[in-house]
């Protein structure tokens, strides 16, 4: 074996190649510092138009979150403590979801970094969110943003209508997705692009720390820190290397881009 | 021994009188020939005797078709798939069970003719052509399954590789390309060779009907005759199709395993699954071909002549044989998820042995491993129709709950503890009552309308089976024709 | 020569057969006669040339096809929009091994099915020679003889155990 050199960068499942598994953005999530509080998920939700499900489905599995706070109890009571995990789509760099697609409905962007999400291509086989390995990927089981059941009735010039108070705070820069198609985190794609132009008007890169996604802003621990992973000296890059760093399911190599940072 | 005496009548035991009588080689339907005419009077009969009782199972059927089938799809369609009870972890659930389940019970056509038919088992003869109406009429229904799953059904010619201007076409590294290219080819495969041998019994039909019948007849059987260049054309192109299927039938199967098999999944991601679920298709098959045969011999007129005892037994000793390697596999598959220990494959076969579904897993073991062999060793319950067709039906349900374990109930133990949730079947009850309904439907119609026992067959094999006098006994041998 | 056909229905295989034979002696050519069963009867039965059938050929050429369809669809469209998915290659060899298989055998099923219907001029719908007891099992040989002669081979053909004997008409099947 002596004669024999493995290149370590070349390491990784179909050739993939080490330096490119850091990806482009990247994310860090200190379990030490979250709270759980849920203002992730809720500016998640506002952000990305994510719908409301109601009360049935959402007790039946079908919430519409792009991150939830997974609450594990350790220990018994009443020596009990939680811990909080928040969970998003890790932007894997091989994404188990990809392949998968029958009609290349969730692509990996090259440029970016990125597993992204075509919806008006999707047709809702639903392969995808089974080869999730970390459960993340949410569908429309029905049009629950004009869904009857979910509104509210006002009296409208003498007719009773159905009306919708959160069609008001739709982020325009996000589609509304329609029922029967996949939808996840984007990594707030639409602030990416948002940033790239305004960079490229300025005619320069964009910055480590210039923008956040959602949930990072919303944070009250700064528990979230979104940036630029390939930049040596950025925050989220310093804070992935350090020793409490850890990747969800790192075993089944799909190469994740969100670092846990663990309790110390 | 069964076997002996019954090529050799009366030369173990020549003082039982019984026993001469009950080997006598009539009980064959190859040694029982008949003039071909009285044959096809027969089933010509067959098509057209029914009573009211036929009708009133057709309207019952009709009713479901329209209501579970139609209705309930157009209306899961316009609400979207929130009306069905899948949901997170369980992305799939019963619309993908009923699609396996139908491609294995699809499978038993094709194992029969061309199997059967390669290998020259002239029990065949007479339920060739039922088999492979399952086959066909099953494909359909995995195919309907297979829409109903979808998101965006309105979409769905998205996933065929037609040319566009975008210049965008399907996948071809996933599995549900490989499925729908796979059971495209089944099904069209499947269907002309179902075709291709009833060519003949159309143009006998056509021969001998009046009215709107001979029309129908007449245009399907494309203006048969029986010149020599017609048989040999037909037979020609009927052997390569009964070797070129059987590659596709296994392909096909294979395929709907890696579907599951290529996820990255605890209890899934396993090598094995592809002669598994094959075996699994045939199983169950083989017990729906039962559970027909004895539909046709009890319902319609004339079929005792044609579907006789020796049928289901040699039926009965196929299922037999397809037990054993269904078990092996069985085992096969979770021995090594068994011993490997990993983490969340251990919790998933708790998960199985002690959840609320365990009910179904050990019914599983009771009907598909451990009750068929101990009732299908003897020679008096394979022989007696209703009960191969009960111990069929019973497969069946096993084999059911074997593809809902694997899909809905596996899919409930991910990696991710905190999303574990049980499915419930909601609309998918009303779809599959409809997919069902729609099966028995096309069946019976399809009993009315083309003849379901191949005469020409029948009577090729009648010619060359004879009975020679071998001193003192009358000894079956078959001759070559071909 | 203005030739007539003749239309000679047998019981069994082995007066038509001889009776076959005799034609041939009488100076009736293979091409000629024609022969028509409700099930199939080797042409070495009835001392009758091997058919010709294009049938296994036309099953080559669709696998061929087939071949080449899945070898585009594979290595071929993916070049056409490049989407990188899960760090696979874009034309990856082991998935196309299995539509490579699917499309060859799918062309070359269509294809032999299709040679069924090219080589027996299928569907057909025109009035043809034919007798409906074909179909129960009775063997109907077609034979032409020239116009004067049908007398003699009536007579002939009579002797060695036809049910019947009679100008053969078309009609309409």
């Amino acid at each position: 074996m002596s004669g024999m050199t493995v290149d370590l960068n070349r390491v990784g499942a179909k050739g993939a190649l080490a330096e490119e598994a850091e990806g482009k953005w990247g994310m860090t999530i200190d379990m030490d510092v979250c709270t759980g509080c849920q203002a992730c998920v809720a500016a998640c939700a506002m952000e990305n138009n994510l719908s409301f499900v109601g009360e049935e489905d959402a007790g039946y599995g079908r919430t519409q979150h792009w991150i939830r706070i997974e609450r594990f109890w350790d220990g018994e009571f009443p020596n009990v403590k939680t811990n909080f995990q928040p969970m998003l789509c890790q932007q894997c760099g091989h994404a188990p979801c990809e392949p998968v697609c029958p009609v290349f409905a969730t692509p990996h962007s090259n440029a970016e970094q990125l597993n992204l999400q075509v919806y008006n291509r999707c047709v809702g086989t639903r392969y995808c969110a089974n080869n999730c390995p970390y459960q993340v990927r949410s569908f429309n089981w029905r049009d629950y943003h004009i869904e009857p059941n979910l509104g509210n009735e006002r009296d409208v010039d003498g007719a009773v209508k159905i009306v919708f108070p959160l069609h008001n705070q739709f982020n325009p820069d996000v589609t509304v997705r329609r029922r029967g198609i996949m939808e996840k985190c984007t990594f707030c794609i639409q602030r990416i692009h948002k940033a790239q132009d305004k960079a490229k008007a300025e005619g320069r890169e964009v910055e480590d720390g210039e923008f956040t996604t959602a949930c990072a802003q919303a944070c009250p621990a700064n528990a979230i820190v979104f940036g630029r992973i390939d930049h040596e000296e950025s925050l989220v890059s310093q804070l992935a290397h350090q020793d409490r760093g850890v990747k969800h399911l790192e075993e089944l190599n799909t190469l994740p881009r969100i670092t846990y940072l663990k309790e110390g | 021994m069964a076997v002996t005496s019954k090529y050799f009548p009366g030369a173990e035991k020549p003082h039982e009188a019984h026993h001469e009588e009950e080997d006598d080689p009539r009980q064959y339907l190859m040694y029982d020939p008949k003039p071909r005419g009285e044959m096809n009077a027969m089933v010509m009969e067959s098509m057209h005797a029914t009573s009211w009782k036929f009708w009133l199972v057709l309207g019952i059927l009709v009713f479901l078709v329209v209501t579970c089938f139609f209705y309930a799809w157009g209306y899961m369609i316009a609400e979207g798939l929130g009306v069905a009870g899948v949901m997170r972890p369980s992305y799939w659930g019963i619309f993908l069970v009923n699609t396996v389940f139908w491609i294995g019970i699809s499978h038993a056509g094709t194992f029969i003719s061309a199997i059967l038919r390669v290998f020259k088992a002239e029990f065949r003869r007479p339920f060739t052509r039922a088999a492979e109406l399952m086959t066909t009429f099953g494909l359909i229904q995995a195919g309907a399954s297979i829409f109903m799953h979808l998101g965006r059904v309105w979409l769905a010619y998205w996933l065929f590789p037609l040319p566009n201007a975008r210049q965008l076409w399907p996948n071809f590294h996933s599995p549900l390309m490989w499925d729908l290219l796979a059971i495209t080819t089944y099904v069209l495969g499947s269907t002309m060779y179902l075709f291709l041998p009833l060519i003949p019994d159309l143009a006998m039909a056509r021969d001998r009907s009046t009215g709107w019948r001979k029309i129908f007849y007449r245009v399907l059987a494309l203006g048969f005759r029986g010149t020599e260049g017609e048989w040999r054309h037909l037979q020609t192109a009927m052997n390569f199709f009964a070797f070129a299927i059987i590659p596709v039938m296994f392909s096909v199967h294979t395929i709907v395993s890696w579907d599951f098999a290529m996820a990255m999944r605890p209890g899934w991601s396993s090598t094995v699954f592809g002669p598994y679920f094959v075996l699994g298709a045939l199983h169950s098959g083989m017990g729906a071909v039962a559970v027909v045969l004895f539909i046709m011999r009890t319902t319609m007129k004339h079929m005792d002549y044609f579907i006789r005892k020796e049928h289901f037994d040699a039926l009965g000793k196929l299922m037999l044989i397809v037990t054993f390697a269904y078990s092996y596999f069985f085992f096969n598959d979770y021995i090594v998820q068994w011993y490997g220990g990993d983490k969340w494959t251990d919790t998933l076969l708790h998960w199985l042995e002690e959840g609320p579904m365990a009910w179904m897993f050990y019914q599983l073991l009771l009907f598909n491993i451990i009750l068929p062999p101990l009732l299908l060793w003897n020679k008096k319950i394979r022989e007696t129709p209703w009960l191969l067709a009960l111990i069929g039906l019973m497969i069946n349900v096993g084999m059911y709950w074997e593809r809902y374990l694997i899909i809905p109930v596996m899919l409930t133990i991910n990696r991710m503890p905190f999303t574990w949730k049980l499915y419930e079947p909601r609309i998918e009850i009303f779809l599959t009552i409809g997919t069902f309904s729609m099966f028995l439907l096309f069946y019976m119609i399809a009993s009315r309308l083309i003849p379901l026992v191949p005469v020409w067959e029948v009577q090729e094999g009648q010619m060359t089976h004879t009975l020679r006098k071998v001193g003192k006994a009358h000894v079956p041998t078959v001759s070559e024709f071909e | 020569m203005a030739d007539t056909t003749l239309l000679a229905v047998f019981e069994d295989i082995d007066p038509a057969a001889e009776a076959i034979e005799k034609l041939h002696e009488m100076g009736v050519t293979d091409d000629n006669i024609n022969v028509i069963s409700g099930v199939p009867i080797a042409h070495r039965m009835l001392g009758r040339p091997h058919p010709h059938t294009n049938v296994s050929r036309l099953s080559l050429g669709g696998a061929i096809v087939g071949f080449a369809f899945g070898a585009f669809l594979n290595y071929g469209t993916p070049y056409l929009y490049n989407v990188p998915v899960g760090g696979q290659y874009i034309t990856p060899i082991p998935p196309g091994m299995i539509l490579l298989f699917e499309m060859t055998m799918l062309f070359a099923l269509l294809a032999t099915f299709l040679g069924v219907f090219l080589d027996s001029y299928f569907p057909n719908y025109r009035p043809m020679e034919y007798v409906g007891e074909v179909s129960d099992g009775k063997i109907a040989v077609f034979f032409k003889v020239p116009e004067g002669d049908q007398k003699k081979f009536t007579d002939a053909i009579g002797k060695l155990g036809a049910e019947s004997v009679k100008q053969a008409e078309a009609q309409q099947l």
